[in-house]
């Protein structure tokens, strides 16, 4: 329930179908993320991204989406900053991380700032086991997020558009 | 002589699962006749056969996305039949908090996400904006009430079950494990938001309604019975209970059937123009034997609610009309008052001492060839019907689901509003949208309710490639 009090932190937000092979690869990233991190970071997993994640995101100082993707090379791991979107959703079944940063900017007044995390994926027919390629992005993808959060810390302004930065000229 | 014309809406939007309703004109444009096709196919019920019965809570929860936790429910208590065991008493009041929250979050996701933009931005207004979206723009109260109730539920749910949607925590005998003390004491200290959002939006909803005279006096206004499970004092129930039904005028025609003979009133027949089966009561044989199950039918039968805020919302209801209530537009306003009951009564079992016991599963092997579980779902009464073999293998399956046993009354309703409505020579959005907003009240989950394999009506056609039907093969 949205209480009006801010808890804080970064929120992990890994999205996919885990029974599709390589489409749930954030899932597992996802436990491993938890593991790791315990307490000191929040973690969803979702099949896909709907309006309700708005309001977590309305409580968190940062967004880590993470998710699979076609796209790429197997074993692929990309990382980018992502904005509120202005294109309206017309759909609720299903939105991108821009649209639910601009649900969360627009219902709740806050825009936090977020990264996606794309793990290229090569086999997404029915079945609960990873590709090879999509383990070695699995791994990879967990050591991003752990950079990604020792470089946000401290969580302030500073560290997140030093961040920001890194990612647009491609130095991370 | 003009042609006689047909007007397709497809598919019909803000529903669950797909479909479609034509409205069949006469020659002066008049609506004769209209229909509401369900076009999609699921079929658990043959797919189960040769499983084992310990599976079916899981494998019934894949029906649906929205109310897995109903057919885990009555999957479960059918197992427990099976079983022919009495499951604890902690392991009973965990699985009605489990289906308690899953009404309130299915009845939120009706109400705020599908009917809401109907109800808030009008029935005409502009379908790029009749959405979850639109209403938020409008009111963002609203829309933000509508998502936190719905989290609310789901949270309850992921809590219990361990995940949200196609949780596992229902099982044969009871449940996987007990109630935490920290799960309980969060989902306590949301309780009090989620009736102020309840409340809220009661008071909201009707302070519209004169809005809406014309509307309540089309959709799906009509004499009917109505069905629901009761408990021994007549007070509402989702968990177990008794089935009542009562006809148009509010008399009892029929109380304290027990829904594990429900093969001895409800029947079922198979239309060749959709993959939805339709339900009757025998008694009064097809069609006239048409009834209506969920949060309507329910507040018709039910005599109280037995919690305080709800009791005091039913009598306002029931004030509505003398008779029982008909029109098919106030199932939102009994959605409501069920979110609001469901709330309290939550609570209510939340604070029994007993409730952090830990004996919470029976265990025993198959003891009965044959098991009924029924629990009243989201959409209305739900029924499941096994049959295993001495290895306790699925060998016959039956599902009556909420959505088929308002099939009939759905059918009627989308007429009645299209001969209120619709003319066949100047269509309009607000006309067709007051048709697809009839079967939206009845809230139709058409992934849950479309299983019969072998009877549902087939159709293949040979088609050359000017258009022109060569051959047709009708079963």
């Amino acid at each position: 329930m949205n209480s009006g009090d801010k808890s804080g932190g970064v929120l992990v937000i890994a999205y996919g179908n885990p029974l599709r092979s390589d489409d749930g690869v954030a899932w597992r990233a996802a436990e491993e993320i938890r593991t790791t991190f315990a307490s000191r970071i929040e973690v969803v997993c979702r099949h896909q991204l709907t309006p309700e994640l708005a309001e977590n995101a309305s409580q968190a100082d940062v967004v880590i989406f993470v998710d699979a993707t076609a796209r790429g090379n197997a074993g692929e791991v990309v990382c980018q900053s992502v904005t509120a979107e202005s294109r309206e959703a017309r759909f609720s079944h299903h939105l991108t991380p821009s649209q639910v940063l601009a649900l969360c900017d627009r219902w709740y007044g806050v825009s936090p700032p977020a990264f996606v995390i794309s793990i290229s994926g090569e086999c997404f027919d029915h079945g609960d086991g990873l590709s090879a390629a999509a383990r070695s992005g699995l791994r990879q993808s967990v050591r991003v997020v752990s950079d990604l959060i020792s470089a946000l810390q401290p969580l302030d302004s500073t560290a997140i558009g030093s961040v920001q930065l890194k990612i647009s000229e491609g130095r991370t | 002589m003009a042609e006689r014309k047909t007007i397709m809406i497809d598919p019909v939007t803000r529903i669950e699962g797909h479909s479609k309703i034509t409205l069949h004109l006469d020659e002066q444009g008049r609506v004769e006749d209209a229909r509401f096709h369900v076009t999609q196919f699921r079929g658990f019920e043959k797919f189960c056969e040769g499983r084992p019965f310990s599976e079916m809570p899981s494998l019934m929860a894949r029906i649906c996305g929205i109310c897995p936790v109903s057919h885990l429910i009555a999957s479960a208590k059918a197992c427990d039949a099976l079983l022919a065991v009495k499951i604890p008493p902690t392991a009973e009041k965990l699985r009605r908090i489990f289906g308690l929250a899953q009404v309130v979050q299915s009845h939120a996701l009706s109400l705020f996400h599908l009917s809401s933009p109907d109800l808030l931005l009008g029935m005409d207004a502009d379908p790029a904006k009749s959405n979850l979206f639109g209403v938020l723009e409008k009111d963002p109260q609203l829309g933000r009430d509508g998502i936190a109730l719905r989290k609310f539920g789901q949270q309850i749910i992921e809590r219990l079950g361990g995940k949200r949607i196609h949780p596992a925590w229902v099982v044969p005998g009871g449940v996987s494990d007990p109630l935490s003390h920290d799960d309980r004491d969060a989902i306590l200290k949301g309780v009090p938001e989620a009736l102020a959002i309840a409340m809220r939006t009661i008071g909201w909803l009707k302070g519209t309604m004169e809005r809406f005279r014309d509307e309540i006096a089309s959709f799906g206004n009509f004499p009917s019975l109505f069905m629901g499970t009761v408990k021994q004092d007549g007070g509402l129930t989702f968990y177990d209970g008794t089935l009542r039904m009562v006809d148009a005028s509010g008399e009892v025609v029929a109380s304290a059937l027990d829904p594990a003979r429900y093969f001895d009133f409800l029947g079922e027949k198979v239309e060749p123009w959709s993959y939805l089966k339709s339900a009757y009561y025998k008694p009064k044989g097809f069609p006239e034997g048409i009834y209506r199950v969920g949060p309507l039918a329910r507040l018709n039968v039910a005599d109280r609610c037995g919690t305080p805020r709800a009791d005091q919302e039913l009598a306002e209801f029931h004030e509505l009309q003398r008779t029982a209530v008909l029109s098919s537009f106030h199932y939102h306003q009994a959605r409501l008052i069920e979110i609001l009951y469901c709330v309290e009564r939550l609570e209510q079992l939340l604070n029994d001492p007993e409730i952090l016991d830990k004996h919470v599963r029976a265990l025993a092997r198959p003891n009965a060839p044959e098991g009924v579980g029924a629990a009243e779902a989201p959409r209305g009464t739900l029924f499941h019907h096994y049959k295993i073999d001495e290895q306790g293998l699925i060998r016959w399956c039956n599902l009556i689901i909420a959505t088929g046993q308002n099939n009939l009354a759905m059918n009627r309703s989308v007429l009645q509003v299209a001969q209120r409505y619709v003319q066949g020579e100047r269509l309009t959005h607000g006309m067709l949208n007051r048709v697809e907003a009839v079967i939206r009240a009845y809230d139709p989950c058409l992934s849950c309710s479309t299983h019969a394999v072998g009877e549902m009506a087939l159709e293949i056609q040979l088609v050359s490639p000017d258009g022109g039907v060569l051959d047709a093969v009708r079963r």
